[in-house]
């Protein structure tokens, strides 16, 4: 395998092999890895320092369950932190297949024109490209497809990320034309920084994934399959419901934060949730039951049809329906849809975009539970106003424009779909990890509300320190296997099914790994991002929730954030 | 006494002697101190998997004593993020 070096200043691309330190490394353990040691932390996130990598993991390529996910790293702009926005789609697997390890794009040209990169068998090709610049991500994918054909892979960004918004992102092509996103840290400002408006991955005659051991490896995937096969949750909720079928019980555990922050429950919520939508779907022929990648087996994602059975959007998450839901107290999915699909054609994070929204309403920039006052806003994002160039720079951003102070936001990132106050394992994670508020670094959740992997109560501070710091261990692990995320729900259960993963990775690389080294892989991966982290200036101090949630509590459980800065410290003792 | 339920993803009453038969919200009129257990097998959900049951929106094992005016949700295993 190799590392493609893009170097934007002089535009030229370089191949070389992987350096014996990295060779065991993928997704996020790489791309930290290579951010870390190659980016100043005190660099200009959108200035000629910074480097973006792309990596897929460990086992992206192979046949392995659900394993295209690729990382995508950088200094974050939004953060100002060490950064991994981990995405499907058929990028991850492309790129594997073509023995690309990782491609790093560097250094930033003079002008203003726009460049794109094409990844064959040949290698990696740098051009100019201005035909596409200004066009949202939905017509780029068509004129793509157009151009190469419908297999073709793309990543690109949208008007956002041109105009280096702090919550662009990176979208890349699902299997059907969709999109999915490597959506939080303004990933895709950087990307439009370095003047890369697309990339395109053409894997015919890629040489493929080798695997030093097939018939082991094939064993291992086959248990490790039936295994998610048979959870309840990755085998059923899932492809069912989706991810949205958590609005409910969010709900009624009291963790909903409703109209910014202010409460814990949203009396809209089942108009919202994935049963509603489940019925929807199926009601206007959309499919209830989607992968965003081949090879998954879980298959959460979904196509969701407008009522004259229109394609709307797909990966309509959780997260999204709940930030323009419950947040911004608007209970019509089909107004969320028509904003999901805006954010991801101009290329912004919809948890950041819909939080930001939440912090407008309640600066009185339009009121709460206005669904078109809020597409109107969107609007103001594309188009590029004012206005728009401030709701596009996040949720802290605005909140300081418009002298907001419930401004829901860790290192600047905004605080995803669970109160912490009333599920305080994820508000650990919110407080320590290396990215800024993000639920999937360590989704305490799953424990303190959906019971899985064990039952530790969301509204006391017991066990829960313990709960966020094993959780972000292992997901370090997960996010650099190429692994979604989500079958984590199977094998906090199911032992052996967890073995499986770490058979699957011995035969695939002729390694003899156990689950210990496993474990200090995602030790490593979390001490390498906060030393960058500490080069960029921070410290403790900023491992704090915002103060509001300190001092105002949370109905129904009038619960209270009431963890003392010590116990938040001790998060690190490992 | 009086209870507030809510079923959700997939689950309903499939008793068919109750009034909320096929129902998924409803108030049900149960005898005192009914356990969690014991109002499963009331509404006859399904007990092949483990179900997660909120009262008042506090996570309770099968064995807790419900209260008069109790706002019960009961869920199957669900997950996302
Ligand atoms: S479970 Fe969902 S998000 Fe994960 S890989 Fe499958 S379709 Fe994509």
């Amino acid at each position: 395998m190799k590392i493609f070096r893009v170097n934007m200043t002089n535009q030229t691309v370089t191949a070389e092999d992987v350096p014996q330190e990295l060779q065991g490394f993928g997704g996020r353990a790489l791309t930290s890895a290579i951010v870390a040691k190659e980016v100043e932390p005190t660099c200009h996130a959108l200035g000629p320092n910074n480097k973006l990598v792309f990596a897929p993991g460990l086992l992206s390529g192979t046949t392995a369950p659900s394993s295209g996910r690729m990382s995508v790293g950088a200094k974050s702009p939004l953060t100002g932190t060490i950064k991994e926005s981990n995405v499907g789609g058929t990028a991850s697997q492309k790129l594997a297949r073509l023995g690309v390890k990782a491609i790093v794009i560097e250094g930033q040209p003079q002008g203003d024109g726009f460049y794109c990169l094409h990844v064959d068998k040949n290698g990696v090709k740098l051009e100019e490209d201005q035909v596409l610049v200004g066009k949202g991500n939905y017509e780029v994918v068509k004129k793509l497809n157009e151009k190469f054909n419908e297999k073709i892979g793309v990543m690109t960004i949208g008007q956002a990320g041109e105009r280096k918004m702090l919550s662009a992102n990176i979208s890349v092509k699902d299997p059907d034309g969709g999109l999915r996103s490597a959506g939080r840290g303004g990933l895709g400002a950087v990307m439009g920084s370095k003047k890369i408006k697309y990339i395109t991955i053409d894997d015919t005659d890629a040489p493929g994934v080798s695997v030093a051991d097939p018939e082991k490896f094939k064993e291992a995937a086959r248990v490790f399959a039936k295994g998610l096969t048979e959870h309840p949750v990755t085998g059923q909720g899932l492809p069912t419901y989706g991810t949205d079928v958590l609005v409910n019980i969010v709900n009624e555990a009291g963790g909903l934060p409703t109209m910014n922050f202010s409460a814990g429950r949203f009396k809209g919520a089942n108009k919202i949730g994935g049963e509603t939508m489940h019925d929807i779907i199926v009601s206007r022929n959309g499919k209830p039951t989607h992968a965003c990648h081949p090879g998954c087996v879980i298959r959460c994602s979904q196509v969701y049809n407008d009522k004259d059975g229109n394609y709307v959007t797909s990966g309509f998450e959780y997260e999204t329906i709940w930030a323009f839901g419950a947040d911004c107290c608007i209970d019509d999915l089909d107004i969320i849809a028509q904003a999901d699909r805006i954010c991801d054609d101009i290329g912004i994070d919809t948890i950041e975009t819909a939080v930001t929204i939440g912090v407008a309403m309640e600066g009185g920039v339009s009121p709460f539970g206005d669904g078109q006052g809020m597409l109107n806003l969107l609007g103001e994002i594309e188009k590029g106003t004012y206005l728009g160039r401030i709701l596009g720079n996040g949720a802290e951003f605005t909140g300081k424009a418009f002298g907001v102070t419930r401004v829901p936001a860790v290192k600047g990132q905004a605080i995803p779909a669970y109160d912490p106050r009333a599920v305080k394992g994820i508000g650990i994670t919110y407080a320590t990890t290396t990215m800024g508020a993000d639920h999937t670094a360590g989704y305490s959740v799953a424990t303190n509300i959906l019971k899985v992997g064990g039952d530790i109560n969301p509204l006391v501070k017991e066990g829960n320190i313990d709960l966020s710091r094993n959780l972000q261990i292992a997901t370090a692990a997960v996010d650099s296997t190429g692994l979604c995320l989500f079958v984590a729900f199977c094998i906090l259960d199911n032992a052996e099914a967890f073995q499986a993963i770490i058979d699957m990775l011995n035969a695939q690389y002729g390694l003899s790994m156990t689950a210990d080294d496993v474990t200090e892989l995602g030790k490593t991966v979390l001490k390498t991002e906060r030393a960058f982290n500490q080069g960029a200036g921070f410290t403790a101090k900023h491992d704090r929730l915002p103060e509001f949630f300190k001092r105002e509590t949370c109905p129904p459980h009038d619960a209270i954030w009431d963890f003392t800065d010590e116990e938040i410290d001790s998060f690190w003792n490992f | 006494m009086e209870l507030e339920i809510r079923l959700f993803t997939g689950l309903k009453c499939n008793n068919q002697e109750l009034p909320c038969f096929g129902k998924q919200e409803f108030y049900l009129d149960a005898p005192d101190e009914i356990t969690v257990r014991e109002l499963h097998g009331m509404l006859g959900l399904d007990r092949k998997t483990s179900l997660i049951s909120l009262i008042n929106g506090v996570s309770r094992p099968d064995d807790w004593v419900l209260k008069n005016k109790d706002r019960v949700g009961i869920f199957p295993p669900v997950g996302g993020g």
